[in-house]
Parts: structure tokens; sequence; C-alpha cells
């Protein structure tokens, strides 16, 4: 029991035993415990109202000193005041440099609950989304940024992907979207602002594609004026070959700036229509046909599985086949194969180019499709490939909602997969039909 | 009239309900947002492909349409609200005419784009087209914004706005006649012009109507009809 308690019990002890033997002195026992306990009561009252009106004014004085037990009361109770109130100010500065920092931050925040409700958001958000952080609180964030896209993304709470919607309080302006988890049952959509970043590529493409377009006609004047130079009659001998080489070296240009032209084309057009149907068995026995030369090239197999047609641009498709399989049969030894492969599920539909060439090494595979990249830099192009190739069959199969995959190992040969989503894909016809296609 | 009064019903359920209606319409505004972006983009870079893509994908502006009819008719049968719940599910009924309306015209604006695309560009790639045009989105994305925040006072400014763009229309068509009647060649290519951007001066009609609405919504007052300085002066 605490030192003050005892004191306390003491004290009230004292006061009874001292009441009753003044009572018991006057024979009035009973009335001289009364008056005792009515002492007390009104000590215990005089303090209580004292305590009370030290609470409303906030004036201790009274209580300061002492060590009585209304004093150890006001003790306890102004720590863990002090306490509270010291703990409420670390907080609230803590709060409000984190509130500091999230409006420092340039990218748009927004906290959204499991219903996409908005919890709270940052000025970024307002500055740069148009959101309203007190007007908004509550309201579903698909109600002010509304842009389809990004209704599919709150959606689908696919934490992976980004889409880039059209910004809502600047024309020209475009908005990075990214959705990522947050604490429990939270999501935090981060929105950037990527103006600059959609210009530049932008101003990029119609670079390659302005510059691709006037190199073209000074160089047809050039290949027209070496082919009627060619075929002149009375030139002379010895400038046969160096005419020969520029020729080939002009059509070689030519079919570089034709395939800049189509990359960027193929860039800035959007998902490919759906309304097409491409015959893909089709187009492969005939790259096969156009490629397979007994003797000088490696030998190339059919393998197909399937008669399930494609939905998309059959130019385009067309091309990532040639592509594929012109690199499988330039990297391939004679001796080699190349395997061309179409097979479909509910999953979709697969489209390989295998062959057993020289492979690529690891590193060099994340970095293929890039425009003009090569494998060996000191290798001069004399293999007739653009550098291109990869790079289109890349855009071309993005624009198919597709994707490329590449496994190759050194030694052993490569496979180019190109994977197709379900819904590109028409539902297959009887096998029969199939094997005959593929015999012949 | 805050958008958290909408979700203080008794029953959860129709609290729910009344705001999955409300997201669905947003939703709807949301895509022919995008429809009218880009239709204007469509027409301004000569991009006939992206114009006729606009025109075919209308049918999913109809389609949300008729599902937020039925879901209304819905509620009206099953809940019979009062009040500002009624006054909620009549503006919504209204809206989304509207709404579908707009996507009509730039329904129209894709295949003017894919038109005009075939034909003789002008120097400025219909600048002046652009500009009523992003006036007229901006109005429309500021009526839905109303509409997602029962604000009246932005509601109030896009209904004033609209005069703008009848003069801004006004202007173009001016100037259109102008060409006409300096190059008759011309005639059939500025034709498809004027068409445009008659359509654009019809949507910033839509936009001030949803607009209307909303105040109905929130205020249970009809300004249609009635001159701004009516309005204004209610609204003092």
């Amino acid at each position: 029991m605490p030192n003050a308690s005892r004191k306390f019990l003491l004290g009230l002890a004292v006061l009874f035993v001292a009441g009753g033997a003044i009572g018991w002195f006057y024979d009035q026992l009973l009335l001289g415990l009364l008056i005792a306990a009515l002492l007390a009561l009104l000590w215990q009252i005089r303090h209580l109202l004292a305590f009370v009106n030290a609470l409303a004014t906030g004036d201790f004085g009274y209580f300061r000193d002492g060590e009585g037990i209304w004093q150890q009361i006001f003790a306890q109770f102004n720590h863990e005041r002090d306490r509270a109130s010291r703990h409420k100010a670390r907080h609230r500065r803590l709060l409000k440099e984190v509130r500091q920092s999230t409006d420092a931050m340039p990218d748009g925040a927004v906290i959204l609950d499991m219903n996409n409700d908005i919890i709270m958001c940052n000025k970024a958000a307002k500055a740069i989304a148009g959101l309203k952080p007190k007007k908004d609180r509550g309201q579903r964030v698909d109600n002010i940024l509304r842009d389809p896209k990004l209704a599919k993304l709150l959606q689908a709470n696919d934490f992976k992907r980004e889409v880039e919607i059209p910004s809502p309080v600047d024309e020209d302006g475009w908005l990075n979207c990214r959705v990522v988890p947050y604490g429990a049952e939270q999501k935090l959509l981060v929105l950037r602002d990527v103006t600059e970043r959609i210009k530049l590529s932008r101003m990029r493409r119609d670079f390659v594609a302005n510059a691709s377009h006037e190199l073209r006609s000074p160089l047809t004047v050039i290949a027209g004026y070496l082919d009627s130079l060619a075929e002149d009659p009375e030139l002379a001998e010895e400038w046969g070959h160096p005419i020969s080489q520029m020729q080939t070296q002009a059509r070689r240009m030519n079919r570089i700036l034709a395939e800049l032209l189509e990359l960027s084309r193929i860039e800035s057009s959007g998902p490919a229509a759906q309304d097409e149907l491409v015959d893909v068995v089709a187009q492969l026995s005939a790259a096969r046909k156009a490629y397979q030369q007994p003797g000088v090239s490696a030998q190339i197999v059919l393998d197909v599985r399937s008669t399930a047609q494609l939905r998309g641009n059959a130019g385009e498709i067309e091309s990532v086949i040639t592509n594929l399989v012109s690199n499988a049969v330039r990297h391939t030894p004679v001796d080699g194969q190349v395997t061309l492969s179409w097979t479909a599920d509910d999953a979709g539909g697969t489209l390989t180019v295998s062959d057993t060439g020289e492979g690529i090494a690891a590193q060099h595979i994340p970095r293929l499709t890039e425009r003009f990249f090569r494998v060996d830099r000191g290798r001069a192009r004399h293999d007739g490939g653009v550098g291109l190739g990869l790079a289109i069959v890349k855009h071309v199969l993005g624009r198919h909602d597709a994707t490329l995959d590449i496994k190759s190992k050194p030694g052993e040969g490569s496979v180019f997969i190109c994977q197709f989503p379900a819904q590109r894909v028409t539902p297959e016809e009887p096998m029969p039909m199939a094997s005959e296609r593929a015999a012949t | 009239m805050q958008p958290s009064d909408i979700s203080g019903h008794i029953s959860k359920r129709f609290s729910k309900d009344l705001e999955d209606l409300r997201s669905m319409v947003l939703s709807m505004g949301g895509l022919v947002e995008t429809q009218l972006s880009r239709a204007i983009s469509a027409i301004v870079s000569g991009d006939s492909e992206l114009g006729l893509k606009v025109a075919h994908d209308d049918y999913k502006v109809n389609n949300l349409e008729v599902s937020i009819d039925e879901e209304c008719n819905r509620i009206l049968a099953t809940r019979s609200p009062a009040a500002r719940d009624l006054r909620l599910i009549v503006a919504i009924i209204k809206t989304i005419t509207d709404l579908e309306r707009i996507g009509d015209e730039a329904e129209k604006i894709g295949f003017l784009a894919s038109n005009l695309a075939a034909m003789d560009r002008p120097s400025d790639s219909y600048r002046e087209l652009k500009n009523l045009g992003d006036h007229v989105s901006r109005m429309l994305r500021d009526a839905m914004n109303a509409f997602a925040r029962l604000d009246v006072s932005e509601a109030g400014t896009v209904v004033l706005e609209d005069e703008q763009v009848d003069s801004e229309y006004d202007a173009i068509a001016r100037q259109c006649i102008t060409f006409m009647m300096e190059d008759p060649r011309s005639i059939k290519r500025v034709m498809n012009v004027t068409w445009a951007a008659r359509s654009l001066e019809r949507i910033g009609d839509h936009a001030k109507n949803i607009c209307e609405y909303v105040i109905y919504m929130v205020q249970g007052r009809d300004i249609r009809h009635t001159g701004p300085d009516e309005w204004q002066a209610a609204n003092d």
C-alpha cells in the first residue's frame, strides 16, 4: 500500500478515535462519531471541489505541494496529462512532416480503399489531376478521373500494369497511372506527369519518319543514275565493280529506310483491328517456300498442330514470320534445321521459330529487339540483315496484344516464341484438314 | 447536398445501388469524353483510321445508355424513391440521353475526320476547330465533374460558358462562308468543317443541359429556358 494511502487511513482512524473519545467523554459516543464522519466528509468535499475547479481553470497551485492523497492523485494526473500532450505534439509534428513530404512529392499520390473511394490525396494530385483533397474525400476516384483505361486498371486491381491517360487539367498533357498495394485493405494510386516524355517520344518518332522520308528522294535519284550507268555499254571496264557495289549499297539503304518508315508507322498506330483473319498456316508454308534453298540454306520444317486463324493484320503478321524465318536461316549452318510451328489452345496461339544455329549469349537477349543492335559489334552486316527486323517483330506483336519470348544458348540454337492471347485466335477447325495442309 | 448524402439511407443496399448507378453514369461520361477527344485529335492530325475507330466505337456508348436506363427503371420500380433520390434518378435518365447524343456527335465528327483526311489540308491544320473542340471538351469535363461533386457553382459556370461556344461557332461559320466564296472548289471540304463545328457546338449545348440537370438534382430548381441573369439572381 502506498505511503499516502496509509497516511490517509491513519488520519481517518485518528479522527474517528478522537471524535469517539470526545463523544464518550460527554456520554454521546454516536454523536461524536457522526461529527467526526461529517468533518471527514467536509474535508473530502472541499478537496473534490477544489480539484474540479483546478481542472476547469487549469490552476493547480492548490495541489502543488504536500503529500496528502489528493496531492498524490494530482501529481499522477498531471504527469499523465503532460505525457499525453507531449505525445500529441510529437504525433502532430510527425503528421505534419509526413504531409509536407507527400505534398512535396512531384508525383500525385491518392490513397484509396478497396471500393476505390478516395481517402486522402496530396497536393500534386490536385495540381496534375484536378482532384480536390477536401471535397473529393469519400468520392470514388474513377468518378473524377473518368478515363475508361484507368477505370479498367482500378477494377482489375492489377498492380503490375501502368496506363497513360490524357490529363484532365491540361489539353495536351498525359498522366501515367499505377496502382500499388498500400497498407491493409488500401491501395495507392500514383499519378505521374509524363507530358514531356510523350512529347519527346513523339518527336523522336516524327523525326525518324521525316528523316527517312527526306532521305528517300535523293536516294532514288542516286539509284536511278547508278542503274543507267550500269547499263551504259560505253562504261569503262574498271568502273563495273564499283558501280555494282554502289547499287547494292543504295538498295540496302533503300531497304533500311523502308523498314524505318514501316517501323514508325507501326509504332504510331494503335492496336491492330480484329476483323481481318490471318491464315498463319498458309503464311508459314509460303515463308518456307521462299527461304528453302536445298544445299544453300538449312532445312526448314513445318510443324503445324492447329488450323486456328489469327485476328489481325495479314501484312504485318507476314512481316513477323519472314523476319523471324530469314533471321533463323541466316544464322543456321546448311546442315542445321529450322522449325516453324503453330499451336493453339484455350489460352491462345503460339507461333514458334526455332533453329539449331549459333545461338545468342544470354546478356544480349534483352537488347535484341533494339533498333540496329548488333551482337557482334565488329562484324559488318555481310549477311544482308538491316538490323530492324526484330524491332518490327516486337512492335507488330505489341499491336496484336502478343508477346515475344526469346530463348537461346550459344552453340545450341535459338527459339523465338510469339504468344498470342485467346481473343486474337479463332476457334480451331477439325484436325484432319490440318494434317492435309501440313503435308502439302 | 453532398456526394456523401447519397449513401445515407437506412437500407445500405439502396445506397449502394444509387452510388453504383452514379458511377455508371460517370464512366459513361468518361467514355464519351474519350470519344470526343479522339474525334478532335483525328480531325486535327488528319488521322482517318482514328476517326473511323471513333465512329465504330459509338456502340459502346449506346450499350451503356441502355443498361443505365434499365437500372434506373429497376430502381424506380422496386424502391419507389422520393425527394432527392427521385431527383437523382430523373436527372440521370436525362443526363444519359444527352451523353448519348454527345456520343453520336462524336461519331459524326469521326466520320467527318476520315473524310477530311482524304482532302487537302489547310496550313493551320484546323486550328479553329481544335480551339472550339478543346473548349467544348473542357465544358463536358467540367459538367461531369460538377455531376460527380454535385457542385452547383461549377455547373453554373459551364451553363454561362455555352454562350462563348456559340459565338466561336458563329465565327467559324462566317470564316467558312468566306472560304467558300473565295474558292468554290473548296466548298466540299469547307462544308465538312462546318458540320464538324456544328457538331461541336451541339456538344456544348448538351454539356450545358447536363449542368442544368445537376442544378435540378442538387437544388430542385429548374433553370431551363431561363436567362443567365435570372439564374444568377436566384443563386445570389
